[in-house]
């Protein structure tokens, strides 16, 4: 905002040109390969496989997408991917609200204690503590789980989660729940009726990050799933790619790819604000 | 982080009855009447019991279990720190260690250049910069995992755009198998991390230059400073922070590499591709050998958490005499504006 006034004066020709020339190329580099990718999904496998001539290679179809829909696994796979991947937007969105809600209203004296204990969690890794993490799931009976699924990225997701809604809350005059207290709401009508409004965009933030980073999540699933019935979209690709559902389809992955990518580009897009919220909030900055 | 640590103050050091009595008298007065402290410690329960038990459980159980020869099925011993003995004499994990040590030198600094030309690209509101800024960031929105099976098809020799591309350039004859050699994938996969993770690093600087005020830059072009020089003594200077922010994000991101890597090589040919999260998921769900991933998993933290110590002190060594009279000078422009 403020660098609109960097300078009043005029733009020099030669900053205009080379700002347009970043442009160009910024597209050609940046959004031309994602096009392309897309393009490849409406080419017919033996297309994608073949060194490229004029006469087919323009030759688009929908037969990738329709595979999609009748290969069975890879059907399953996009289910369970949106399955888990709302389920731990919206379970990670609950209990920040939650939690945010306590470290910022209430007092209580380990209240510091157990904040710090929740940002601390988000400098470890889960990379690092997959071993242990698979031993733990498993002895309850969580491996082969969508809902052990979820259970590991709400977790992956609350420290930032948290920490968006603990700067919502406190943002919040204090006045505001005052009136809520005089027409006696307790506290989850105070949550629901009084507070709402106010605290919808950190939720938006929280529940972004938390379903970006569980649709296309790869290593997780990969330990925690082996039961092919319960692959996500990425652990299905894999598969494709490794040509375990028989020839190896290179259109079938093409398709499952995009598949993938839409909804982060759709979700993205719409939602930009929050997404910049969040980055913004300084819960990066730890 | 300075929000942060002045509520933490009072609560550290002293007793709970102070810290209500600093926090705002309406507050205090409210404290137990409309907030009771049970319905407090119950709303962040959930939270700190998922944390608990899927984060510092694991943890403890891993420094644990990597004293044993914890196999998957059966019983176990205590065997002290011969897994820790043997990780670090393991010729494979020592490789891998060393192969995330190079894949993390060679991308960290391309992402962190092309961010910041990214940033200077679109940082000023321009005829379409809301829509470069979206397309520049969306590769790293659609992830490194679906990104890679689209390199799958077109790292492909004969068909695959990659191949096509650089034959039509007269670079190549079109028909490099990419994925099959060590250094060649390596270079695949690092142009494509580079270009699908400076994206971030561009958001991050260019939301910090939008944090410095544009009479800063007025008073430098008043005292006829270049572009290069308001760039190199106002700019830079007082991104620190961002620079070092989006520095530890990279390079710890590269520390744990690990899909790009599976879906594209499958840590080969030989262990040729193999980064240390590979390593230690082979040696925990291929080889079954839960107690030395553990090891190799409590030496990742250790290593991980020394990169990220070494970055804070390289920076805070750099604030000393040399950049004084830079920020000395930027906070007397800084003066001049209030």
């Amino acid at each position: 905002m403020t660098t609109i006034t960097v300078s009043g004066r005029e733009e020099s020709r030669g900053k205009i040109a080379l700002y347009v020339a970043g442009l160009v190329l910024s597209v050609i580099v940046f959004a031309v390969p994602l096009l392309f990718a897309l393009f490849r999904a409406f080419q017919p496998a033996t297309v994608i496989q073949s060194a490229p001539s004029i006469s087919t290679f323009f030759h688009l179809t929908l037969q990738n997408f329709a595979h999609l829909g009748t290969e069975a696994h890879l059907g399953a796979s996009i289910l369970n991917s949106a399955i888990v991947a709302v389920t731990t937007a919206v379970l990670t969105a609950v209990l920040s609200t939650l939690a945010g809600y306590g470290f910022a209203r209430f007092r209580f004296r380990i209240s510091n204690w157990l904040f710090a204990l929740i940002i601390v969690t988000m400098m470890v890794p889960f990379q690092a503590i997959l071993t242990p993490l698979y031993l733990q799931l498993n002895s309850m009976h969580l491996t082969n789980s969508r809902l052990g699924l979820v259970l590991f990225y709400t977790t992956v997701n609350l420290p930032f989660g948290v920490f968006v809604m603990r700067n919502a809350f406190e943002s919040i005059p204090a006045e505001l729940e005052d009136s809520g207290f005089v027409d006696g709401a307790g506290t989850l009508r105070m949550l629901v009726s009084v507070l709402r409004p106010l605290i919808l965009p950190g939720i938006a933030t929280a529940a972004l990050y938390a379903f970006l980073a569980s649709w296309t999540e790869f290593l997780g699933a990969l330990t925690f799933l082996t039961n092919a019935k319960l692959y996500t979209l990425p652990l299905a690709l894999v598969n494709v790619q490794q040509g375990a559902y028989g020839q190896i389809d290179f259109g079938l992955l093409a398709a499952g790819a995009v598949v993938a990518m839409i909804p982060c580009i759709v979700l993205y897009v719409a939602l930009q604000r929050y997404y910049v919220a969040g980055l913004a909030s300084g819960a990066v900055k730890g | 982080m300075t929000t942060l640590s002045t509520r933490q103050e009072p609560a550290v050091g002293a007793s709970g009855r102070q810290t209500r009595s600093s926090a705002p008298r309406s507050r205090a007065r409210t404290g137990s009447l409309t907030h009771p402290r049970g319905i407090g410690i119950a709303l962040v329960l959930p939270a700190v019991a998922f944390v608990t038990v899927f984060v510092l459980a694991p943890l403890v159980v891993a420094v644990y279990i990597s004293l044993t020869d914890f196999p998957l099925i059966g019983s176990y011993h205590f065997i002290g720190i011969a897994n820790y003995v043997s990780a670090l004499t393991d010729p494979e994990f020592l490789h891998s260690l060393l192969y995330t040590l190079i894949y993390t030198a060679i991308v960290t600094a391309p992402i962190l250049v092309l961010g910041y030309v990214l940033a200077v690209l679109v940082r000023r509101r321009r005829r379409a910069t809301a829509l470069l800024r979206t397309i520049l960031f969306i590769p790293y929105v659609v992830g490194l995992t679906t990104l890679s099976f689209f390199l799958v098809l077109e790292a492909q020799p004969g068909s695959g755009a990659v191949n096509i591309v650089l034959r039509a350039l007269h670079l190549t004859n079109g028909q490099t198998a990419w994925l099959v050699s060590g250094p060649l994938a390596t270079g695949l996969i690092c142009t494509l991390v580079v270009w699908a993770a400076s994206g971030l690093t561009m958001v991050l600087v260019m939301s910090g230059m939008q944090g410095i005020p544009a009479e800063v830059y007025e008073s430098a072009a008043m005292d006829g400073a270049s572009w290069w020089q308001a760039e190199r003594r106002i700019t830079v200077p007082l991104l620190r922070r961002t620079i070092l922010l989006s520095l530890i994000i990279s390079v710890i991101g590269s520390f744990l590499a690990f899909n790009q890597f599976f879906i594209l090589t499958q840590g080969g040919p030989g262990i040729a591709t193999t980064t240390t999260v590979l390593h230690i998921y082979n040696t925990a769900f291929v080889q079954l050998q839960l107690g030395a991933a553990s090891a190799e998993s409590v030496l990742l933290i250790i290593v991980i958490a020394i990169i990220t110590a070494v970055q804070f002190w390289l920076l805070r060594e750099s604030d000393g005499t040399g950049t004084r009279e830079r920020t000395t000078r930027s906070e007397a422009a800084k003066g001049a504006q209030a």
